[in-house]
């Protein structure tokens, strides 16, 4: 990921899509259950994954996000899992399939289910950040119970991310007008040049510190204020365990399977 | 309201590193002031703002605020009394959205969440960006992020308001704005800049600071007429106030 | 490095997880306890530092290829190896939920892999005993390479066994090792170097920055001896326990695979379980495509659903 995209990626998320009325704690709770209902089926099932795409799907869309973007941004994971996975089909080629006159391996089956939890996997984030946004998320951590030192620690790293970027980003500038097309800096320069961004972030941090001391900052930071959970939050964390549930534990395809083909 | 002033009294202040930064400054800023601070980069402008919040504390000498001597065991008092608004507001700006960031002074402050939101709502509207509440602070624009800056240092409401370059990196638009803003306020200032202009338009007095020391403290209007005392001190006379002087005494040479 | 979900289950997940908890709970502690008045400003920015240092790559001598660094030894040089682990695993939770790398239910394994092999174990076991400043740059750059190396090492040996352990590849632990400890040899190295001339670059223009926040420096002290012997304790600990993994699995492994193979030619011939089942997985294919049919009728009602709510957002974009 070049440094430009990663600014237009923290540029276009805070504007994002709100389209939810959920509380961002049940979001996050909701994408925990999911995970765990996804990553817990077995490798030889690819058939149910298929049906885990029901939440990804209806969630995208629900929360004006639009499911093509995530599955357009999904796709990177694919040569990782691959990478893994491709292991798989060269070491395990018992037959697992037989469709007509062709054999599926084991390894191939494994293979697609690695693939599929992965797109699912990554997904299910995308639909969580683009429905809440990162501030939104923090917050949830806080109220759920994570210390302050943490979740200020990551609002503060989100929010000076995109400043250093810029620093960053204007460094290498000032470096590619002189660079003669070279993309990579060899180590010496890379060393000279990290260490300039490090003493400019620590002068930044001196700064920063500064202007919290002036506004009576303490060493003890405020906490967030208590929300109320609402009767919403707790029928969508009730409805889509109930789903979840569902297409965990009830293989739809075998059933759809049986029912197109059923067995004499 | 009780009397609202800074005086520095042969303020020496010197570096861990062993350069001296501040040579024996002594002023005063009464009630209501409104002071310009200038000099040329590296005089002693930022180091001396420093001073007036206790972010750093006087070597020798001292600073006192109202009746108030800066020390480790009153800063708490002098911080919510002298509002420092600082010249980059990506450092002044820490906080996820613009209505966090100006809530973050009077949480620290320990005020109840009604007086906190009331707070953010008119320190904001005080410097019209009360639109701006639920934006990230890093979207906004320049002139957006220096309103915001002053506004997160109104809300903690302080007598004394000391800024440093506030009108830097601003383009002409966002400039006026920020002077209109000014004007509307009450406050007694020290303002550190090297915008000359502004200077003449906000503050009737100057201070001007060479080497960390003052060397001319008056009218601002006749100080930076002052050829001399501006080629000594490496600025240049505003071309506002040279073609208005011209036009009192087209006699005078250049 | 960073392990993405389709890697674990979720009983690996869920140790690594209440591990890398744990270790942060300790962290926010001592950050609290903290005597150094910046640090969370600090620690912010330096979160910040290391995302960006991370997104900047250097050439690795002798290859065509790039590489980054992770920065674990190089964030606890600066702020101490506590704040060091709670700063890389903020920067580790913001690369998964906003740029979604490195998975949500992964996150416990990467801080484990990553963060806390360099800052918990590769610098105050190697790195921090070895220096005490002002050091020559052939020195720090043997403690940071030493450093780097045992910590990714490590991290390589966790992933390995995290991956296998969860059950998704049918690759042996012996076999995989074979395949990442030799890579993460030279990635560790290029860190090292890369760390090493970071760290020497401040140490040439703002030294005091390099006192971690532990204060006092064990180097040349019998308790800096005995922390570096531990270290490389650790470290012959790492090595044999791979070795003998490789050792075990090289000929286990061959044998598996020959018996895979032989396997199946035995189960050829003797086909006559598989052609029963085999209307039964026929079913189960179909079953398959009829749900990817589903899903896909599913976006295109769930976009016309949802219509107004994609415009209006949309229309707040702008």
């Amino acid at each position: 990921m070049s440094i430009q995209r990663a600014l237009i990626t923290l540029n276009s998320l805070e504007n994002g899509t709100r389209g939810l009325a959920v509380d961002s704690r049940f979001q996050l709770t909701v994408t925990m259950l999911y995970l765990v209902a996804v990553l817990s089926v077995p490798l030889a099932d690819p058939g149910m994954l298929v049906w885990m795409f029901v939440y990804p799907i209806v969630m995208a869309e629900a929360s004006g996000t639009g499911y093509g973007r995530v599955l357009l941004r999904s796709l990177w994971v694919l040569p990782l899992a691959a990478v893994i996975g491709i292991f798989n089909p060269i070491l395990d080629n018992s037959p697992a399939w037989h469709i007509g006159s062709v054999t599926v391996s084991a390894g191939w089956v494994t293979f697609i289910s690695i693939c599929l939890r992965g797109l699912l996997a990554v997904q299910a984030v995308l639909v969580l950040i683009y429905s809440t946004g990162f501030y939104a998320l923090c917050t949830a951590l806080q109220r759920m119970g994570l210390p302050a030192v943490l979740t200020t620690q990551l609002l503060m790293v989100y929010r000076y991310i995109s400043v250093l970027l810029q620093e960053s980003l204007s460094m290498s500038r000032a470096r590619a007008a002189r660079g003669f097309g070279r993309k990579n800096y060899p180590l010496q320069l890379w060393g000279v040049m990290v260490g300039q961004l490090l003493l400019r972030s620590v002068e930044r941090a001196r700064r920063v510190h500064n202007a919290m001391l002036a506004r009576g900052f303490s060493g003890v930071l405020p906490a967030a204020d208590p929300r109320p959970i609402r009767a919403t939050d707790l029928l969508y964390l009730a409805g889509w365990t109930a789903v979840f549930a569902l297409l965990r534990f009830v293989d739809i395809s075998e059933i759809l399977g049986n029912l197109i083909n059923p067995v004499s | 309201m009780s009397h609202h002033y800074i005086q520095f009294s042969d303020v020496h202040y010197r570096y861990p590193g062993g350069v001296e930064a501040l040579g024996g400054v002594t002023f005063r800023v009464t009630h209501g002031e409104k002071v310009a601070l200038l000099g040329q980069n590296g005089a002693g402008k930022s180091t001396l703002l420093l001073h007036t919040d206790g972010l750093l504390l006087p070597t020798s000498g001292e600073v006192n605020v109202g009746d108030v001597p800066v020390r480790k065991s009153t800063l708490k008092l002098i911080r919510q009394t002298v509002g420092l608004v600082f010249q980059n507001p990506d450092d002044q700006l820490f906080m996820p959205t613009v209505a966090d960031d100006v809530a973050f002074g009077p949480l620290n402050m320990g005020l109840p969440p009604g007086e906190v939101r009331r707070r953010v709502e008119t320190s904001l509207a005080a410097v019209g960006a009360s639109e701006l509440a639920d934006r990230p602070s890093f979207q906004l624009s320049g002139g957006q992020k220096r309103a915001v800056a002053i506004a997160t240092v109104i809300a903690m409401e302080p007598d004394i308001l000391v800024m440093d370059e506030p009108s830097a990196n601003l383009d002409t638009g966002a400039r006026r704005r920020l002077l209109d803003i000014l004007h509307g306020f009450s406050h007694t200032m020290l303002v550190a800049t090297h915008d000359l202009d502004l200077a003449l338009e906000l503050c009737p007095r100057a201070i001007v600071l060479d080497r960390g020391r003052v060397v001319a403290d008056g009218s601002t209007a006749a100080l930076l007429a002052n050829r001399q005392l501006m080629q000594s001190t490496g600025m240049d006379i505003p071309a506002s106030l040279l073609a208005y002087l011209r036009s009192l005494a087209p006699c005078i040479e250049g | 490095m960073h392990m993405a979900d389709a890697l674990v289950s979720p009983p690996v997940a869920a140790v690594a997880g209440v591990a890398a908890a744990s270790l942060l709970v300790i962290a926010t502690r001592k950050v609290a306890r903290s005597r150094r008045s910046d640090i969370i400003p600090m620690m912010g920015v330096m979160g910040a530092f290391v995302f960006a240092a991370q997104m900047i790559n250097f050439s690795i001598p002798g290859t065509g290829s790039s590489g980054h660094i992770i920065g674990g030894v190089l964030l606890a040089a600066f702020l101490g190896p506590w704040a060091a682990y709670l700063t890389l695993c903020s920067v580790l939770i913001v690369q998964c939920l906003v740029f979604a790398d490195g998975g949500l239910m992964a996150l416990g394994c990467n801080m484990i892999n990553m963060a806390a092999m360099s800052t918990l174990v590769g610098y105050p076991l190697i790195y921090r005993p070895l220096i005490k400043y002002p050091s020559s740059t052939g020195r720090i750059m043997c403690a940071s390479v030493l450093a780097c190396v045992l910590s990714l090492e490590a991290g390589a040996l966790l992933v390995s066994a995290e991956t296998v352990a969860s059950g998704i590849t049918a690759l042996p632990l012996g076999k995989f090792l074979m395949f990442m400890l030799p890579i993460h040899l030279a990635i560790g190295i290029c860190e090292g170097v890369a760390t090493g001339l970071v760290v020497a670059f401040v140490q040439r223009y703002n030294a005091p920055l390099l006192t971690d926040s532990a204060g006092t420096t064990a180097a040349g002290t019998s308790a800096g001896r005995r922390r570096v012997l531990w270290g490389f304790g650790i470290a012959a600990l790492v090595l044999a326990v791979a070795f003998t993994w490789i050792a075990s699995a090289n000929p286990d492994g061959l044998e598996w695979s020959i018996e895979k193979v032989a396997g199946v030619a035995e189960l050829a011939p003797a086909s006559v379980p598989a052609t029963a089942f085999m209307p039964d997985y026929e079913s189960h294919f179909a079953g398959i495509v009829g749900g990817v049919l589903v899903m896909i009728t599913l976006w295109a009602v769930t976009m016309l659903m949802f219509r107004h709510r994609r415009q209006t957002v949309s229309r707040r974009i702008k």
